[in-house]
């Protein structure tokens, strides 16, 4: 393991420096059917990482905005809020800018903000949307994070734009200015929204282990800072459970949101139909994955179940708790419910064979009959174990094999790793966006990764690999149907990450790693169209 | 955080309960898997005050939990100490050398099969930093901007 590590550290300072040395491998030239034209129209957009600024040490920093490609390669304007560790620096002008794309579907993003500037690496997944992390690395800023653009609808910017039930999930860190804090914080949800009153809103609230549930209601608005911003952007502001937010609207179905009064927490929020209003009629298998803080440090959690109304079969879930790995098999007791009087809520519980006195619970809010956000809520008699959320999405298309998983795929993940500042090794962000061509199960590609102590991010690694496919989670032998990947990076030298990976279909997986005590991440591995 | 002297002997008590557990495998099986699983969650009402002298400080270990780790000399031997996220440490200006006398607030708690002690506070000196919070996640250097510090942030884009 320290080997590994220590591999990766020097890797990483090598890939750093080394880019005009000798023996630096470089991946061949892109193929694929996407151009500067693939991105044309103005995309909202969120980023969750870190930032250097001003001497401090790195500190939490979210973004949400929207910015306007012209297909050319000009990215013509925008506007970004920013929210670091609960300072806010709102409506930030975007006043020009780059971007690339080449034949994979990578490319580059730099958004002008008058004389600064910040940098992405993007990858699409379609004309309409793709993943990207924050790349900036100049003499004002170093940042960086995982996050997503997708194509918004202009014809929709308008308060009367949201309407309807919504399901939400913000989370990151709470408004509690007392030492030593800002805290964790998961809040999850829904509302409904008519011409600028939110209404009918529960909540389901993880703040530093401290749970709350309580309906509430809102309201949705212009800005009156910046009203042409609404008609320009689709941006406005929120008041969602006494707490103030900015919105931009991706078109009705969806409107991210970034908090601005105290604390850091930023997120979605997805149109609700079609759930289910019965447990009885809810007969399909989940995947789920959630990640957030631990009192070990960080922790992801992935995994899947079967649902057959309120009884839940095949459960399995994996876990990297700090560094420790923790294989869940066979989860026994496991049921679901949902609650009557909020539609789509729901809870999921089950017995954890390696902790009998602390059965796993998670509650959920779905926003259709295959889609949701979910929060964990496992406690012992001590408290919370932790505070973390995420997505929960039905399973289709098993029987999964190198026939269906085939194509070019967008890859990325997020979360620590450890890392080699300089001066000592340290635990930092560290996030990596690629795009790979799966054939035979073999991945091929090319990959960015930043670790963010290094301060500069590393460009092009050839990225290498395969998927091990054993089932969908259903066989008898719960153990045996774990799909593992790994993935190699090379440079000027390589290092493996492996993985254990769940897929929700072909098209899409949730996947972290289950090996390497040094690194605490989880991705997602998303098709491109 | 301050003890009264009464509290500080009661988890002077506690502590070398701790550190007897540490070194006592027969102790820790008589732990009942109940009790293992409350150790799953930080507890106030369970800390103790370790005082020792730093053998080593690694700020990022190999052993889990991933971060920074001390190994102390003890009145009843050594042990590992989990101090979370060294970058707190170094926003606080707490350097950890060998030699040095400290002070550790915090508790055991468990990470699959085996338990570790989670430092809260760590004290060197008149220096004091936070590296848990008191629900027992860990903090980050944004714990500890100054105002001035965080109206900096303003500047980030």
């Amino acid at each position: 393991m320290k080997r590994l590590f220590l591999t990766l550290a020097v890797a990483g300072a090598l890939w750093t420096v080394a880019c005009s040395g000798n023996g630096i491998v470089n991946p061949p030239p892109p193929v694929g059917k996407y151009t500067k034209a693939s991105l044309n129209g103005q995309y909202a957009f969120v980023t969750n990482g870190e930032s250097f600024t001003g001497g401090l040490s790195a500190t939490p920093l979210a973004r949400t905005g929207s910015f306007t490609a012209d297909g050319v390669g000009n990215i013509t304007t925008g506007v970004e809020d920013v929210n670091a560790a609960g300072t806010v620096s709102p409506a930030l002008q975007i006043t020009g800018g780059s971007y690339t794309v080449n034949a994979d579907g990578r490319g580059t993003l730099t958004l002008q903000l008058g004389q600064n500037s910040i940098d992405f690496g993007i990858t699409l997944t379609s004309t309409s949307d793709g993943l990207m992390i924050d790349e900036t690395s100049n003499s004002s800023q170093s940042s960086t994070g995982s996050g997503n653009f997708i194509k918004q609808t202009p014809g929709s910017f308008q308060v009367s734009g949201i309407a309807g039930p919504y399901v939400f999930d913000f989370s990151g860190l709470d408004g509690n200015q007392t030492l030593p804090c800002p805290c964790p914080e998961s809040f999850i949800g829904e509302f409904t929204a008519n011409n600028g009153a939110v209404s009918a809103g529960f909540f389901d609230d993880n703040d530093n282990g401290n749970f709350n549930g309580a309906s509430f209601a809102g309201t949705i608005a212009q800005d009156p800072l910046q009203a042409a911003t609404l008609s320009s952007f689709g941006r406005g502001v929120a008041l969602v459970a006494g707490q103030n937010y900015v919105f931009y609207i991706v078109d009705s179905t969806r409107v991210r949101f970034i908090s601005t009064n105290g604390g850091m927490l930023s997120g979605d929020a997805v149109a609700q139909s079609n759930i289910p209003t019965s447990v009885g009629s809810i007969n399909s298998s989940f995947v789920f994955i959630v990640a957030g803080s631990s009192i070990n440090g960080g922790i992801t959690r992935v995994g899947r179940f079967t649902a057959n109304g309120a009884t839940v079969t095949n459960v399995l879930e994996d876990t990297n708790d700090g560094g420790h790995f923790i294989k869940t098999d066979s989860g026994t007791n496991a049921s679901i419910t949902l609650d009557a009087a909020n539609p789509g809520r729901g809870t999921f519980t089950f017995t954890d064979p390696n902790f009998l006195n602390a059965p796993g619970k998670y509650v959920f809010y779905l926003s259709s009959a295959t889609q949701g956000v979910i929060q964990e809520q496992t406690t012992n008699n001590s408290g919370a174990v932790d505070v973390a959320d995420g997505t929960i999405a039905a399973q289709s298309g098993s029987p999964f094999s190198s026939s269906n998983i085939t194509g070019t795929y967008a890859l990325n993940w997020s979360g620590l790793s450890l890392q080699n500042g300089g001066s000592f090794n340290v635990q930092d962000e560290e996030d990596l966006l690629s795009q790979v061509n799966v054939t035979s199960l073999n991945l091929k590609g090319a990959a960015d990764i930043f670790q963010f102590q290094s301060g500069v991010p590393v460009f092009d690694l050839v990225t290498s690999g395969s998927i091990s496919i054993a089932g969908d989670g259903t066989s008898s032998t719960g153990a045996s149907s774990r799909n593992t990947m790994s993935v190699t990076l090379t440079k000027s030298n390589s290092t493996t990450v492996n993985f254990v990976v769940y897929f929700v279909n072909p098209q899409l997986a949730f996947f972290t790693n289950n090996q390497n005590m040094n690194r605490i991440v989880a991705g997602v591995l998303k098709t491109q169209q | 955080m301050i003890h009264t002297n009464r509290n500080r002997i009661r988890l002077g008590i506690l502590a070398l309960g701790i550190v007897l557990g540490f070194i006592s495998p027969g102790l820790a099986q008589q732990s009942t898997q109940q009790d293992v699983q409350q150790l799953r969650s930080y507890n106030l009402g369970r800390e103790v005050f370790l005082l020792g002298t730093v053998i080593k400080f690694t700020t990022a270990s190999d052993t889990p939990p991933m971060g920074a780790h001390v190994i102390l000399q003890t009145s009843s031997g050594q042990i590992d100490v989990h101090l979370g996220n060294a970058k707190v440490l170094q926003a606080g200006h707490l350097e950890l050398s060998p030699g040095d006398s400290v002070r550790i607030v915090g508790e055991t708690l468990v990470l699959g099969d085996t338990t570790y002690f989670a430092a809260r506070i760590v004290h060197k000196g008149t220096q004091a930093v936070a590296v848990r919070n008191t629900k027992g996640f860990l903090t980050t250097p944004a714990s500890v901007l100054t105002p001035a510090q965080k109206e900096a942030l303003r500047g980030v884009r």
